[in-house]
């Protein structure tokens, strides 16, 4: 496929109030794409494999970004920066995995223009997928990631229906993690859904990787104080140490009490379609301590039920080992 | 309008996707206006008296017939939900219930072939050239079973045979519990079989669509109570049957 580096013909809108975005965004549906810092934007368009008729540029609207403090916890505008997430002090002195996880995404460049949402939002990196080839993900018939001589190394582990693409989010786990709510509004009003439910796999949604459907905008994150100062880790392991995506990353909060876990929520990112919550290790752990047995056996229980495929097994040692490490930090 | 969708293959060749699911409108459309026509027809024809369901009952299905029936009913709205929802914009985690149920109708299918080979007069279901009398001439009676409905079981037949082989090689597409999927087929080829598979499934939408309408028609009820309680009376039989052409075992 060639890339042309130049932008296709494309109707922009740059729409300041968020009544317009949202009568945008229903009149376009599958045929507008939203832009936020267009890190996901522009080579899908440049390489003609996304061929939206209007681009509905959101960065004019203001009520789209900023961190602010509630009487449950914090809520952020989708249209925030990953590098004001990063800085903010409300969230790096309540909810500091998640401005860890965002120092983790790509690189300084792209955090100074990405946005929380456009990170949650985009699209998985499958190179099959992403060369604009006809797999399942964009309506065909097959998934050319998943064959004996397919470069599949970075594919999924777990939860895979024909597709086996991964969900390159940092942030989706680190969120997925605190429990967070996110907003969604269209022109008939706004829904809240958990993050968790946010993201969707391909047994039930191939073809995309959120809830969110034509004519919708994600416009905030809402974190409770559910989780706030709880004790946390994030680590995100990918080939190289800036600009890359994970080849599986984990976010871990946990609450302790009596040298004991009295509740954890861990989730792990790559290896699967979703940010995939390790349940049955957070029920393992409950009411144990954190010895190393209970560690050991916690990471052998994360990878139960992993699919390999030919080239993605040596997943299997590395989460187990990330969630050894989450545990014993 | 077209049949099929087309794509690019991974050679930038162009292949065929699958069926066009525009289509199902066109079916559905289509099978609508001509069950419509058929009722007014059939409202505007003088009806005669509907035969006596008292008195002696024959026996019409076997209740292993019945229970094949209504199986193959359920197994068959179960895959066209389970396959057509998704595509209409319906999502939910269709396909292991789809390829479950197309496993239950295979197996059901294939103990059908077998029944109607060394159990069933499979004759009864025949078409020959004299059956084409019968809408001709009212007083020509159809052996068991009549024109109509061994035009629907054959329809039936050639429908489910194909949407069942093709599906089979498209189960061999996907992981199961008893393997992992193959990517051996060209993309041209797995085009063709999603292109069959798709439009056997549209033509079943209007087939079964038709099957139901009759299955209620007033006139037509008393096959449906058979297929339910195995029995239709004698003066059913009689008023609908040739009785030298349908001989009912004591």
């Amino acid at each position: 496929m060639p890339s042309y580096d130049v932008m296709p013909e494309v109707q922009l809108y740059q729409p300041t109030e968020v009544d317009d975005a949202l009568n945008l965004a229903e009149k376009f549906r599958q045929q507008g794409w939203l832009l936020g810092g267009g890190q996901d934007t522009y080579g899908w368009l440049k390489d003609r494999a996304k061929n939206p008729t209007a681009l509905i540029d959101l960065n004019d609207i203001e009520a789209f970004k900023g961190i602010k403090a509630t009487s449950t916890g914090i809520e952020i505008g989708a249209l925030t920066t990953l590098r004001d997430i990063i800085r903010n002090p409300l969230i790096n002195d309540h909810f500091e995995i998640l401005a860890k996880a965002a120092g983790r995404v790509a690189s300084p460049q792209i955090r100074n223009v990405g946005t929380l949402g456009g990170n949650l939002i985009q699209d998985t990196r499958c190179w099959y997928y992403r060369r604009g080839l006809a797999c399942y993900r964009a309506g065909g018939n097959l998934c050319y990631a998943d064959s004996p001589e397919a470069m599949n190394r970075e594919h999924a582990l777990f939860n895979a229906s024909r597709c086996v693409a991964v969900s390159p989010s940092d942030t989706a786990t680190a969120l997925v993690a605190l429990n967070a709510t996110m907003v969604i509004k269209n022109i008939d009003g706004d829904r809240e859904m958990s993050a968790e439910d946010f993201f969707v796999g391909p047994d039930t949604h191939i073809t995309q990787m959120t809830a969110l459907e034509p004519g919708e905008i994600l416009t905030g994150i809402k974190l409770s104080n559910e989780w706030s100062n709880a004790r946390y880790y994030f680590e995100k392991i990918a080939d190289r140490d800036v600009w890359d995506f994970a080849l599986v990353s984990i976010a871990l909060v946990i609450k302790e009490e009596a040298n004991t876990v009295k509740d954890s929520r861990m989730v792990c990112g790559g290896v699967a379609c979703t940010p995939y919550r390790l349940n049955k290790v957070e029920q393992y752990l409950k009411g144990n301590p954190l010895s190393e047995k209970i560690i050991t056996n916690a990471a052998k229980i994360a990878s139960q039920g992993a699919e390999t495929l030919n080239y993605n097994h040596f997943k299997i040692p590395l989460m187990e080992n990330l969630v050894k490490r989450a545990l014993r930090s | 309008m077209e049949f099929a969708t087309l794509k690019k293959d991974v050679w930038g060749r162009e292949v065929i996707l699958g069926a066009s699911w525009d289509l199902l409108w066109v079916i559905l459309a289509l099978t609508f206006i001509g069950i419509a026509m058929h009722a007014i027809i059939a409202a505007a024809k003088k009806r005669k008296a509907a035969p006596d369901s008292s008195g002696k009952r024959i026996e019409r299905h076997e209740k292993i017939d019945r229970i094949f029936h209504w199986v193959m009913a359920v197994s068959m709205f179960v895959l066209l939900i389970t396959g057509i929802f998704p595509k209409i914009g319906i999502e939910f985690a269709w396909l292991t219930i789809h390829w479950v149920a197309g496993l239950l109708l295979t197996v059901i299918t294939i103990f059908h072939i077998f029944r109607s080979i060394f159990w069933q007069n499979i004759k009864d279901m025949w078409i020959g050239l004299k059956d084409f009398k019968e809408p001709f001439d009212e007083s020509y009676k159809p052996g068991k079973y009549s024109l109509a409905q061994k035009s629907m079981h054959a329809s039936v037949t050639i429908l489910t045979l194909l949407v069942i082989v093709s599906g089979i090689i498209m189960f061999a597409l996907i992981d199961t519990p008893w393997w992992e999927r193959t990517n051996a087929l060209s993309e041209d080829i797995l085009g063709w079989v999603f292109l069959i598979h798709g439009l056997v499934s549209l033509a079943l939408v209007a087939v079964i669509s038709l099957h139901i309408y009759f299955g209620l028609r007033p006139e037509k009820l008393f096959y449906t109570r058979s297929m339910i309680k195995g029995w239709i009376s004698e003066h059913e039989k009689d008023e609908n049957h040739d009785q030298e052409k349908w001989v009912v075992k004591d």
